[in-house]
């Protein structure tokens, strides 16, 4: 992938939309503390330095979705990816990390790379990792063991696979949202936001 | 266009935002952040001087409620806090105001703002205790949750289990949340010893190693028989030991048992014994003296314990400050408290002069002095001295009496169109 100054493919972009949310995933996952902060290790990744998970099942998980996605990705036939925290608890939502994937379905017909430095897109990625650390200036605190889990919303003509159901959206009644920024490699153009329950105090 | 900016905004000043644990409305923070760079605007404080009229105007049956609105106000709207926020001095005021009011010292909004104070407080641990000996918050499980936090914190889980079985001893409410969160220390407990007792046994490999560097043979082996690989490096280890704690010689046996883990541990036990002791009696008195007096006296002593570690001569001079006569003569006990003041001090020395506790305990002895006082001189405040002090900004009589006069014409107002309605009615039945 380092190699592609001179373009980028469909295949390169869903290889690169892919790996972002497994660093994207790690990160929320590490920041909001769903899992203990000992479980990660850290690497340096689009010249940041990031958390990745280092407990087996958990990685074994997170590599299943993304090659999953990444097929998905290459098929232009994914629409969201969603990141629902969820109170261990009494099941109840509390965060909900939602990631936009607009397609540009031409790209399966035209082979042509597209004229994108790879250099800018890890900057544009860059900042939207960023910007998944710096919300923890306004996100309640979660106070309670929590659980996650990830929706894939895709097509609708498309088959299942025998590891993922059907499921709700998994929204939050009364909700804040906040976009973050987005970032594009020309053919998948990824849109970020984050839902979290609005605060009863004001 | 302009959500994308705001965006920026929080981003930019993420370091200047403090987390709340209930999280902040976006659009108050974009708010907020805006009016920042442009200056405290107008719309700012007028609501501010709403909300300090109301607290003065209030004559409903639960006054807690404006001062609960106003500080959960002052919290979204001052993002990086700080004094222009006013928010230490409304919470302590807030607070204090309602200590003789026990309808509200199970109400969760007024434990709520306990907690929010003790966070602002440098010995959050003695206002929690004195919460529970006044019995603020004994009902509800939040207080426990933000007490054993604190322990906890203080790397201190034995004190901070025992609070939750106190709280639940007290069956404090809702039980299911305490429960949920004493397992969640139990669990966070439990993996802290797994990893301690892993890196306790790193720590082993790795320090022997450092010990044999600075090799000098000399065969001293009290601790226990060690295999002939292993003497090499321990003996070394009690020389370089040795050589460290020669002026200490009793300290030295504590320091070999000691672990890390179990140092933890001890110090906070050992600040909760003296503690427990000082509030009621020696923190009561030395305030009921000057307490500028007692600021000038705490001042040296706590820069000669910062200077000089194990000093014996400033001992005595702290000593009688705890008024703790059966305090065996350790070095512990100090190591600890000049941690928390150097601390503190740079901080704000203004907290270390007169903590927020200490200013309660004091104001309910100058209450009291004030009424032996009024009952000796017969000097009374012949003026609503509560009204112009109320909140953080201070109010002249004629504001006040400005907005007595506001109250009455809308009522007069009220009034005449009601009269004005009763008239019409009348009016109509002629009709029919």
């Amino acid at each position: 992938m380092s190699k592609t100054l001179q373009g980028i493919t469909l295949k390169g972009s869903a290889e690169l939309v892919a790996e972002f949310f497994s660093f994207g995933i790690n990160s929320i996952l590490y920041q909001r503390g769903i899992y203990p902060a000992e479980t990660f290790s850290r690497v340096t990744k689009y010249d940041m330095s990031l958390q990745l998970t280092t407990d087996p099942k958990l990685k074994n998980y997170l590599t299943n979705v993304v090659t999953q996605l990444k097929e998905w990705l290459f098929d232009c036939t994914v629409q969201k990816l969603v990141v629902v925290i969820t109170c261990l608890e009494t099941n109840e939502v509390l965060e909900r990390w939602q990631f936009d994937i607009e397609c540009d379905k031409t790209a399966k017909e035209s082979s042509a790379p597209r004229e994108k430095s790879m250099k800018a897109i890890q900057e544009e990625i860059r900042s939207v990792i960023r910007q998944i650390t710096a919300t923890v200036t306004f996100l309640p605190l979660l106070e309670t063991a929590c659980a996650f889990d990830l929706l894939i919303y895709t097509d609708k003509d498309l088959e299942v696979p025998e590891q993922w159901e059907e499921s709700g959206p998994q929204l939050i009644d009364q909700s804040e949202e906040v976009r973050l920024r987005s970032f594009t490699t020309t053919i998948h153009k990824v849109n970020s936001m984050v839902a979290y329950k609005r605060t009863n105090s004001m | 266009m302009a959500e994308a900016e705001g965006e920026v905004e929080w981003e930019l000043c993420k370091e200047n935002i403090q987390p709340l644990r209930r999280g902040r409305a976006i659009s108050a923070l974009h708010q907020a952040l805006s009016q920042q760079q442009e200056g405290t605007t107008s719309a700012v404080n007028q609501q501010k001087q709403a909300y300090e009229l109301e607290l003065r105007m209030y004559d409903g049956d639960d006054p807690l409620d404006v001062w609960d609105r106003y500080i959960k106000w002052i919290e979204q709207t001052y993002p990086q806090g700080g004094k222009e926020s006013g928010l230490t001095v409304l919470l302590e005021r807030a607070v204090m105001k309602f200590t003789e009011e026990k309808k509200y010292h199970n109400d969760s909004r007024y434990v709520d703002l306990w907690i929010k104070f003790t966070e602002t407080c440098s010995d959050p641990l003695d206002v929690y205790r004195y919460m529970q000996a006044q019995g603020i918050g004994t009902m509800q499980a939040s207080f426990y949750i933000a007490w054993s936090e604190e322990y906890e914190k203080r790397g201190n889980s034995r004190m901070a289990d025992s609070i939750f079985q106190e709280g639940l001893k007290c069956g404090a409410e809702p039980l299911d949340r305490l429960q949920q969160f004493h397992k969640a220390l139990q669990a966070r407990v439990c993996r802290q010893m797994m990893t301690s007792m892993n890196d306790q046994e790193t720590d082993d490999e790795l320090s022997e190693p450092q010990r044999a560097s600075l090799a000098e043979l000399k065969a001293k082996g009290k601790k226990k028989a060690v295999a002939p690989v292993n003497r090499v490096t321990r003996t070394v280890g009690y020389a370089r030991g040795l050589q460290f704690k020669q002026p200490v010689g009793p300290s030295h046996n504590s320091r070999l048992v000691i672990f890390d883990e179990n140092k933890e541990d001890s110090e906070p036990q050992e600040l909760k014994l003296e503690s427990w002791a000082a509030p009621p009696t020696a923190k009561a008195k030395e305030n009921e003296q000057k307490p500028d007096k007692w600021t000038n006296a705490k001042l040296p002593q706590k820069s000669r314990f910062g200077h000089s570690v194990v000093a014996p001569p400033p001992k005595p001079t702290f000593q009688p400050f705890v008024e703790e006569s059966d305090q065996p003569p350790v070095v512990t006990p100090c190591k600890i408290n000049p941690a928390v003041n150097t601390v503190l001090s740079a901080r704000k020395p203004r907290h270390e002069e007169q903590t927020p506790l200490k200013r309660l305990q004091e104001r309910q002895q100058h209450m009291q002095v004030q009424q032996e006082d009024e009952d000796k001189s017969g000097e009374k405040s012949m003026y609503c001295k509560e009204l112009l002090f109320s909140g953080v900004t201070e109010f002249s009589f004629e504001e006040l009496r400005a907005e007595r006069y506001r109250q009455k014409c809308s009522q007069r107002l009220e009034a005449a169109s009601s009269e004005a309605n009763s008239k019409e009615e009348p009016h109509a039945s002629q009709k029919d």
